[in-house]
């Protein structure tokens, strides 16, 4: 992320005065000061990019932290499947895809009828593409173009050509190549279209700098919603664990990577927070992550009220 | 002759071993290159069938010195000049263009494919070469009865009997020359003569709709190719206009200096006849030609072409989709993506996806043209399913090592990939069984009188969170029993 220092724009007398008058105020003020200072100018830089639009998740804890209350369109977001709850890297991406796909189904509602362009690259024998009966859950399977490509340049080119054509709602492309070049394109065209851009990534990836939003979803596991007296109990509805791990132009989190635990519910079509204590997890790490964030949502809510 | 015999004649003779496949390869370029004049040329079918035969055969025919090319220029000649005039012209230029290509080469122009190729080998006059309209039967008549491409056994026998000319045979009756010689003296002399019609295959497909632009001047500016491509597209969208057609297909030749020619096609998902729109696919085409050392000649063809009314129907599908009205620039707008990412990804990489009836998972989903989306409720029907079924399936199902406590059950553990996943909750059986009315993939039919087999699918969750789509295939069988025992198989990845 390029860190832009708010000093290295404003004239030196302001810069000085600035810091003269921050020199007395508490660090922790200062710090948050200087952060609101960087937030706005980012702003100004991307200020030019008229009527910027953001659909909202569904989720309230997490669309209070997005910029405009939601995922910007005319933006490039990231999707990537993280490791489990064990550690271990998971082989597929089963998660990430439904949650791809539920951005997908959100970016969809700004244009009812536009197209869904999905770009990925198969995977040889082994290839597991993604399944339409699944998808129809987010959004109309018929909105979908698949566009097959051997070659990562093919990939974002197709996206590009995507983002700069009309009648599409969202482009979507798998793979996991991080190219800067190939993203920072792919994030100017999406900000010159207005059109919203995903990269999904199937395996944890190096960092694309470029990136609004990054995401890293993995599989976590379900609630039985009835005990067997024998044998296994039955699956629940699909738990994601969602990291937000890059929130660019958005408000700031206390915790470092916010993160949640979504249930998504497929009678009402909506993701929402399973409430970590009733989830009874014992980790160290989530029950860490967990204070955090309630601490932090509740000054967000303060202020929102 | 042998070639001893020859070097016995002539002992300084110069010889190089023959190269059939050689001559073949400059005749098929010569053919390419004579495109400029028609669409409908071919190779001489006779030429072809006697250098198939091998070496041997060559002395007598074949594509040595006696290979050929048939032009059909029925309405290609106006070009060049009015009615005769304009044929003479024709013939003018070809035999000039190709002797400054270093090709000694003899053309005659007749009513009749017979009587030109009759008449370019054998006519002893310069003047002889063309023959007026309906003058075949005066131009032949002098001609020896080689000129009729029969068989050399035929020819011998004839000359033997003194039957030296084409014109000794006019006034014979034909029931007992057909009786002497068979039936093909009397077709090749009815073909020369116009009274049997004698159909030529043209080596590439003749496209209805042709434009053509030649230049005074070489061009070979990329600029200039472009500007004179889109000339061509307006006049050829004209064309499409007067008939009431949209392009599905266009190709555009050019024609270097050299005699060499470089083409490149572009393709529509749907009839199209709006010029700036073709012109933009062309513009991504364009990069790939190679004008060489100059552009003499362009030619824009439409091979395959579609009934279009001109006015852009609205997909009724998408606009159904979500129920509100679709703004047409919208289709428009994706119908132009779809076309350029085909473009260089190829037709089948840029696809929709379509439901199909079928219980089989792998068969639910199958692929479409970019153009013709699914209906709005055809995903509907298997929408009920879909908390079921696995966001990522696998190609192909691939098979997993289980451990089961009780063999009806879902397994407690499975290994796949090297790695054990041991299974916490599971859903299921979903029984599947197999579409017995539908040939197996390996093309046999399950025996009559025999379960069809099924698949019992789960849906499991392993300890660390990750959901899969298992299935066993086919009933459990104790190993005592003598059937197989059931396989288990990973068939995709659930959200």
């Amino acid at each position: 992320m390029p860190v832009i220092s708010p000093n290295a724009f404003a004239p030196p007398a302001a810069s000085r005065a600035a810091n003269d008058a921050a020199a007395p105020v508490a660090p922790a003020l200062r710090e948050l000061d200087l952060r609101e200072k960087v937030r706005r100018l980012e702003r100004a830089h991307s200020a030019q990019r008229a009527g910027r639009q953001a659909v909202a998740l569904g989720v309230p804890a997490i669309d209070a932290l997005l910029p405009e209350g939601g995922l910007l369109t005319g933006a490039l977001h990231e999707v990537e499947a993280g490791p489990a709850p064990s550690g271990r890297v998971a082989a597929h991406d089963g998660a990430a895809l439904g949650f791809a796909a539920h951005l997908l189904g959100r970016l969809g509602t700004l244009r009812p009828g536009g197209t869904l362009l999905w770009c990925r690259r198969p995977s040889g024998a082994f290839d597991a593409p993604p399944y339409a009966p699944a998808l129809s859950a987010w959004f109309d399977p018929a909105r979908l173009l698949m566009v097959t490509v051997r070659r990562d340049e093919d990939l974002f080119w197709a996206m590009e050509e995507g983002l700069r054509g009309t009648g599409i709602a969202a482009v979507l492309g798998e793979t996991r190549a991080a190219d800067p070049v190939a993203g920072r394109r792919l994030s100017l065209a999406a900000e010159k279209s207005g059109v919203a851009a995903l990269l999904l990534r199937g395996q944890p990836a190096p960092a694309q700098a470029v990136c609004t939003t990054r995401w890293r979803i993995a599989s976590a596991p379900t609630r039985s919603t009835s005990s067997a007296s024998f044998g296994l109990n039955d699956v629940g509805t699909p738990r994601w664990r969602v990291e937000l791990r890059r929130n660019r132009f958005g408000l700031p989190s206390v915790a470092e990577t916010p993160s949640w635990l979504l249930e998504w519910n497929d009678e009402a079509h909506c993701l929402s927070v399973v409430p970590q204590a009733l989830h009874g997890s014992t980790r160290e790490s989530d029950v860490r992550s967990c204070g955090a964030r309630l601490v932090g949502e509740g000054g967000r809510h303060r202020r929102l009220a | 002759m042998r070639l001893a015999d020859a070097r016995a004649l002539v002992p300084d003779l110069l010889t190089t071993p023959g190269a059939p496949q050689a001559d073949r390869r400059l005749l098929e370029a010569v053919a390419g290159w004579c495109d400029r004049y028609t669409p409908w040329v071919a190779l001489d079918p006779l030429g072809g069938a006697v250098a198939e035969e091998g070496a041997e055969a060559c002395s007598t025919g074949g594509f040595g010195g006696d290979a050929g090319l048939l032009l059909d220029v029925t309405g290609c000649a106006h070009l060049f000049g009015r009615d005769e005039e304009g044929e003479r012209a024709l013939l003018a230029d070809l035999v000039q263009r190709l002797s400054r290509h270093d090709l000694a080469c003899r053309a005659a122009m007749a009513d009749t494919a017979g009587a030109a190729w009759a008449l370019a080998r054998f006519a002893e006059r310069q003047a002889d070469l063309f023959c007026p309209r309906h003058g075949q039967r005066t131009a032949l008549a002098g001609l020896p009865v080689e000129g009729l491409r029969l068989d050399a056994a035929i020819v011998e026998t004839m000359l033997k009997l003194g039957l030296r000319r084409i014109g000794d045979l006019y006034p014979l009756p034909r029931a007992p020359l057909a009786r002497r010689f068979g039936d093909q003296p009397l077709t090749r002399l009815d073909q020369a003569l116009g009274t049997v019609a004698e159909p030529i295959e043209p080596r590439r497909a003749v496209p209805a709709f042709r434009t053509r632009l030649a230049f005074v001047e070489p061009i070979g500016r990329p600029e200039d190719i472009a500007a004179a491509t889109s000339r061509l597209l307006a006049a050829l969208c004209r064309q499409f206009e007067q008939a009431g057609v949209g392009a599905r297909r266009l190709e555009i030749a050019l024609y270097r200096v050299d005699g060499s020619v470089d083409r490149t096609a572009i393709g529509t998902s749907r009839p199209n006849r709006d010029n700036p729109r073709l012109m933009k696919l062309f513009e991504e085409k364009l990069g790939e030609l190679d004008p060489g050392f100059g552009v003499e000649l362009m030619i824009l063809a439409a091979p395959e072409v579609e009934a279009f009314d001109g006015t852009q129907d609205v997909l009724p599908e998408a606009g159904a989709a979500s129920g509100t009205a679709v703004l047409s620039a919208d289709i428009e707008g994706m119908v132009d993506l779809a076309d350029r990412l085909a473009l260089r990804l190829g037709a089948e990489n840029v696809v929709r996806l379509l439901p199909r009836d079928s219980h089989l998972p792998e068969r639910v989903q199958t692929a479409g043209g970019a153009a013709r989306p699914a209906a709005a409720g055809a995903w509907r029907r298997v929408a009920d399913l879909k908390g079921a079924r696995p966001t990522r399936l696998l190609q192909r199902p691939e098979p997993v090592e289980v451990t089961a406590i009780v063999p009806d059950d879902p397994p407690s553990v499975f290994r796949w990939r090297q790695h054990a996943h041991r299974i916490v909750r599971a859903d299921g059986p979903e029984r599947i069984a197999d579409e017995w009315w539908r040939p197996r993939t390996d093309g046999s039919r399950p025996p009559a009188n025999t379960v069809p087999l099924f698949r019992d699918y789960y849906r499991v969750e392993d300890d660390d969170g990750g959901r899969f789509w298992l299935f066993r295939d086919g009933p459990y069988a104790l190993a005592s029993s003598g059937r197989p025992a059931a396989r288990w198989f990973l068939h995709g990845f659930c959200a």
